[in-house]
Parts: C-alpha cells; sequence; structure tokens
C-alpha cells in the first residue's frame, strides 16, 4: 500500500458536472482528490480487506437474533420499545438487504481493524461506484496508468445484479431530505443503476410522504409498497411519522434489521462475542461508572455520521473532539487504533458490501484522525 | 480494458447523463375532449339538454361525492382550504342525497369533513349520438367539481384539478379528470431530525 503522485485528468471537473457529481467540491476545499491515488497489491486486497470485510460482516449479521432476543441488548442499542416487534418482524421474514460500508483502519500490514459499521445510510457510493472507475480507465487510456493496473471496485455491477434479483416491489420510490445535493447525487445513481437493472423508480422527497389510514403514500396518494430511504433509522423512530411506520404495508430498503447494525453499539458487542479477533478492536458500553475518557481510547455516540461528536485521546495523550448533533444518545469506548498517515493525510478505507459480498473500497484522507464528510476522496488501483 | 475480476465490467449511466434525459420526454400525444360543467340538474336543464340526462348525471355526480371527496380530520382544516360554511360531513352529505332514506344514515360517526359539492363535471353528457370526439381515447368520467377557498370562481375536481371558470361547455384533459378515493391523508412525512441537526447529510 502506497500513495502516488499522478498528474489530475484535464476537464475533469467539467466531467464531473456533467453526470450530476456537484458536490466533487465542498466549501472551496477538494473533496474528490485526483492528485495522487492509492496501490495496493492484490494479495493485500484480497487477504486483508477483502476476505475480512466478509468475515466481519458474517459476524455482525450472528448478533442480530442475540439481540432480539435479549431486552437488555435492545436497551442498550437505544431501540424504542414500540419498534420491537416491527423489527423482529423484519428479520424474521427475511427481508433483504442491500448494501453498507465498513470503515477500517489498514496501513498496508497486518490486520485491518474494524472502525465502525455504516449499514444504513453509507455515502461515497457515486465516488467509489463511478467516478474513480471512470478515472482508472482515463488514467489507462492516457498511458499515465499501466495496462495491467485493477481496482477493487465491483461496486456497480454488484448493485445492478442485486436489483435485479432482490424481489423488490414495484415501483420502488428512492427518497431523501429534499435539498440535500450531496445525498440526492447518491439517490440519482441508485435510482440509475436501479433503472438499469429494469426497476420502476421514482423520486419523493422525504417529507412529502403522506399516510392514510396509517398507509405510506406519494403525493398523489398512491400507496408506497417499496422505497429505499437515504435517513437514519434511528431518526425516522422518533418522528411523527414513526408511528405509521408499523402499519404501512411497505418494504424498505435498508430494511429494518439493517439499524441495529448501523448503531455504534455493535462495536462492544461483537467484541463481547468475538474477543481478541485480529480484525476488532475492545469495545465497551459506556455507563455512569465510566471512568473519564483515557489515553489511548475513542469515545463515540452510538448514532453518529460523518466523525460527529466523536471524542479521541490518543496514546500520547493528545485529544481530539469534533462537534455535532449527536449528544442525546448513550455512547461507547473503544481501544484507539491509529489511522496510517501518507503526505500528512491520515487514511481510512471503506470497505463495501453488497448483499453480503465484499464489493470494493472508497479512500478518504483527513489532516486529522477522525474522517469527517469534508475528507478527501482519493481513488485507488490494484497492481503487483 | 482489462479483463479482471476486481472490479465492474461497465459504469453506464443512464439517468444521470444530461443527453439520456432527453428519453424521458414528450409524452404528449394527448388531446383535449370537450364536456361540461353545471352547478346542478337545474341549471343543466337551462342550458337545453335534456332534464332527465341532467337529472341522471347530477345523481351520478352526488353519488361519487362522498368517495371522492378529499377528507379533513377537523372542519377548520376543511374550512382552510374551501372557506368557512361550505364543509360538511359525510353523513350529512348522504342525508342531503336522499331525503327518504330513514335513519340508517346515522352512521354519522365518520367524524370527516369534506367540501360540500359546488357543481359537477357531466361527462357524457355531450357524447350523444356515439363518440362525439373521434375514436375519443378515453372518456371522462361524470363527477363532482368544488371550489376553493382562495379561488371561488374556479371549479374544481377532487383532487384540485382546475376545470372551467363557468358553467357551460368546456375542454379538459381525460388524464386529469380520473376520479381517485379521497382519503384522510396526513401530510409531513419524515426529515424533521435532520432539520434539529442542521447543516448535516444524512449519509456517512
Amino acid at each position: 500500500m502506497k500513495k502516488i503522485a499522478i498528474e489530475q485528468r484535464p476537464g475533469w471537473r467539467e466531467y464531473a458536472e456533467s453526470v450530476g457529481f456537484d458536490f466533487h467540491t465542498f466549501d472551496g476545499e477538494p473533496y474528490w482528490d485526483e492528485t495522487g491515488y492509492y496501490q495496493f497489491s492484490m494479495r493485500q486486497i484480497e487477504d486483508d480487506l477483502e476476505a475480512p470485510t466478509e468475515e466481519l460482516h458474517q459476524m455482525a449479521l450472528s448478533l442480530i437474533p442475540d439481540i432480539l432476543a435479549d431486552e437488555q441488548k435492545l436497551i442498550a442499542l437505544d431501540v424504542p420499545p414500540a419498534y420491537w416487534d416491527w423489527l423482529a418482524e423484519s428479520w424474521r421474514t427475511s427481508q433483504p438487504h442491500l448494501y453498507g460500508r465498513l470503515d477500517l483502519a489498514y496501513n498496508g500490514q497486518g490486520p485491518a481493524k474494524l472502525l465502525e459499521l455504516n449499514y444504513d445510510t453509507p455515502t461515497s457510493l457515486f465516488e467509489t461506484g463511478f467516478f474513480q472507475w471512470v478515472w482508472l480507465e482515463d488514467q489507462q487510456m492516457r498511458g499515465r496508468l499501466p495496462q495491467g493496473a485493477d481496482q477493487f471496485n465491483s461496486l456497480q455491477d454488484k448493485l445492478e445484479q442485486a436489483f435485479a434479483s432482490i424481489p423488490l416491489r414495484q415501483p420502488c420510490y428512492f427518497s431523501s431530505v429534499d435539498g440535500n445535493i450531496e445525498d440526492k447525487g447518491t439517490i440519482n445513481y441508485l435510482m440509475d443503476i436501479a433503472s438499469q437493472a429494469g426497476i420502476d423508480t421514482r423520486y419523493l422527497p422525504l417529507e412529502q410522504l403522506g399516510e392514510i389510514n396509517g398507509q405510506l403514500v406519494d403525493s398523489q396518494n398512491y400507496p408506497i409498497q417499496a422505497m429505499f430511504k437515504l435517513y437514519p433509522w434511528e431518526f425516522m423512530l422518533r418522528e411523527d411519522f414513526g408511528a405509521h411506520l408499523l402499519t404501512s404495508n411497505t418494504q424498505w430498503l435498508e430494511p429494518a434489521w439493517k439499524m441495529l447494525l448501523s448503531n455504534k453499539g455493535i462495536l462492544p458487542l461483537l467484541w463481547q462475542k468475538f474477543q481478541n479477533h485480529p480484525n476488532l478492536l475492545p469495545a465497551f458500553f459506556e455507563n455512569a461508572d465510566s471512568k473519564p475518557l483515557g489515553q489511548g481510547w475513542v469515545r463515540k455516540p452510538l448514532y453518529s455520521r460523518e466523525g460527529a461528536n466523536i471524542e479521541l485521546i490518543d496514546p500520547q495523550g493528545q485529544r481530539l473532539v469534533v462537534d455535532g448533533p449527536y449528544t442525546d444518545a448513550p455512547f461507547i469506548r473503544q481501544a484507539f487504533t491509529p489511522l496510517p498517515q501518507f503526505d500528512q493525510s491520515f487514511t481510512l478505507i471503506g470497505s463495501w458490501l453488497v448483499g453480503d459480498a465484499a464489493a470494493g473500497i472508497g479512500i478518504r484522507e483527513d489532516a486529522t484522525l477522525i474522517t469527517k464528510d469534508s475528507s478527501r476522496f482519493l481513488p485507488h488501483i490494484i497492481l503487483d | 480494458m482489462s479483463n479482471s475480476l476486481k472490479r465492474s465490467k461497465k459504469a453506464a449511466l443512464i439517468l444521470m447523463v444530461p443527453t439520456a434525459t432527453l428519453l424521458l420526454a414528450g409524452c404528449g400525444s394527448e388531446e383535449p375532449v370537450q364536456t361540461a360543467v353545471y352547478q346542478n340538474a337545474e341549471e343543466c336543464a337551462a342550458f337545453y339538454n335534456p332534464p332527465a340526462e341532467c337529472t341522471a348525471e347530477f345523481a351520478k355526480a352526488q353519488e361519487l361525492h362522498a368517495q371522492v371527496a378529499p377528507k379533513y380530520q377537523s372542519k377548520t382544516e376543511c374550512e382552510t382550504d374551501f372557506g368557512a360554511g361550505n364543509c360538511e360531513t359525510p353523513a350529512t352529505a348522504a342525508v342531503s342525497t336522499d331525503p327518504n332514506a330513514p335513519v340508517q344514515q346515522q352512521q354519522a360517526s365518520s367524524g370527516f369533513f369534506m367540501p360540500m359539492m359546488m357543481g359537477f363535471l357531466a361527462g357524457q353528457m355531450l357524447n350523444r349520438g356515439g363518440a362525439g370526439q373521434a375514436g375519443s381515447q378515453k372518456s371522462v368520467p361524470t363527477q363532482p367539481l368544488y371550489k376553493s377557498r382562495d379561488d371561488q370562481s374556479t371549479y374544481r375536481t377532487a383532487s384540485n384539478q382546475p376545470v372551467a371558470r363557468q358553467s357551460g361547455v368546456t375542454s379538459v384533459m381525460p388524464s386529469q379528470m380520473q376520479p381517485k378515493a379521497g382519503n384522510v391523508v396526513r401530510r409531513g412525512g419524515f426529515g424533521a431530525q435532520a432539520q434539529q441537526r442542521q447543516s448535516m447529510t444524512s449519509g456517512g
């Protein structure tokens, strides 16, 4: 694993905008960054990332029956009791799931360490599945990268296969918060792939959902039988419309049971069940007896995205805190593991799954140890 | 191109690429159809239509009224959309429809409010002598019409499609005149938490 500088493709910004990638630059700072790329060996990809991703995924799935059978665990994960039966039903009836992303700390050697699971609303999908794929093809065409270079990125192929094979009711609505362009970009990409798989897709801003006799309906009052929502389950359960989830005959992507795995509480539960697994970091629920955060520990809220509300004290005692809006849920503690540093930047690997299969990686860089929504996205290649 | 296994074989976009959006345009082959709008059966007859047909069409529209009218949980909500004194409950509507119907209409407890019918679309009135419109694609069903609080001069369908500003003959697009069941709708959906925790994306 190494980072290599490369010439940017002329006109890539115009190209990005022409395919709807409007958020390639955020607040004047680059988000898509192709001034460099990461290079992995095939062994690193297959042995250190692909295989552990699928293994960690199976370990996480194995926790779901444990959680559903144990009220203490549901309470620890802060799942509102009104939804327990409904949630269990989504698992018992094997509601299909689409995708997820593991965040891994990996420096090219030794086991990758699981930092967290983003199993409900993972983003950076378009950058990974489409834009870095095109980047590789372009750079090969321009002779800047060898023809033999490959990429760990079957994300779009696998998503298309998933949409074609998941028993999905139609039309399938795709929904996100009105006015959020990054979320809409992800939704557009998923709708595009679903359409290519032959799915009848419709967009509906989340705010425009209606309800008739307990059934969720679209703006024309047609019942919504299937919906992909890019919005956290933990929010939906706590909003006024949440009660309608219990009565509405709607198939959800991701299904309700996915909320258990996108909860940071899954990290201590994984550690309890698979203690000392090489890809896991020690993790515990915080409680009233927990001591103040010590050196070499990280504190994360159960629900948090984009690095928000994370507090970290490295082994040298240096403290790093990211503010955010998630102050109202319980916290967990996780042992600190360093992110590798390349050119002064800290590097995090997002490892994707479609269904239960590993489907590729996307790389994020940040000036600090906490990866955030502003962290840059860099492409990668495989070359031996 | 390589024949490797680690990346997608293709990465095509069909909707996100601007030129592809042209595929979605242009489904405008529908033609307007002539029909007529009246306040009630009497007005219909005054426009030199056969009184018996007027009465029959009006009754048809009234029958549909309870089914298709938009429904509200409170009178206030209904009057906000249709004006003070212009709302009723389904039961009183039923009573006024058929003064001979006895007490069985007491199922007034529906608790819903809906706007009063302000007129009707006489869908079949002008189709005498067989399909007034050559090969008329889709027929226009006879149905009740309403007037909203902020626009008392326009007849509208139950799904808020404007139809005409005065009684008499008018043209409509049949596809926009298909009655649907009018249910009690709550709007609002999801998104409140994202607003509270503003300036964040929902993904991670």
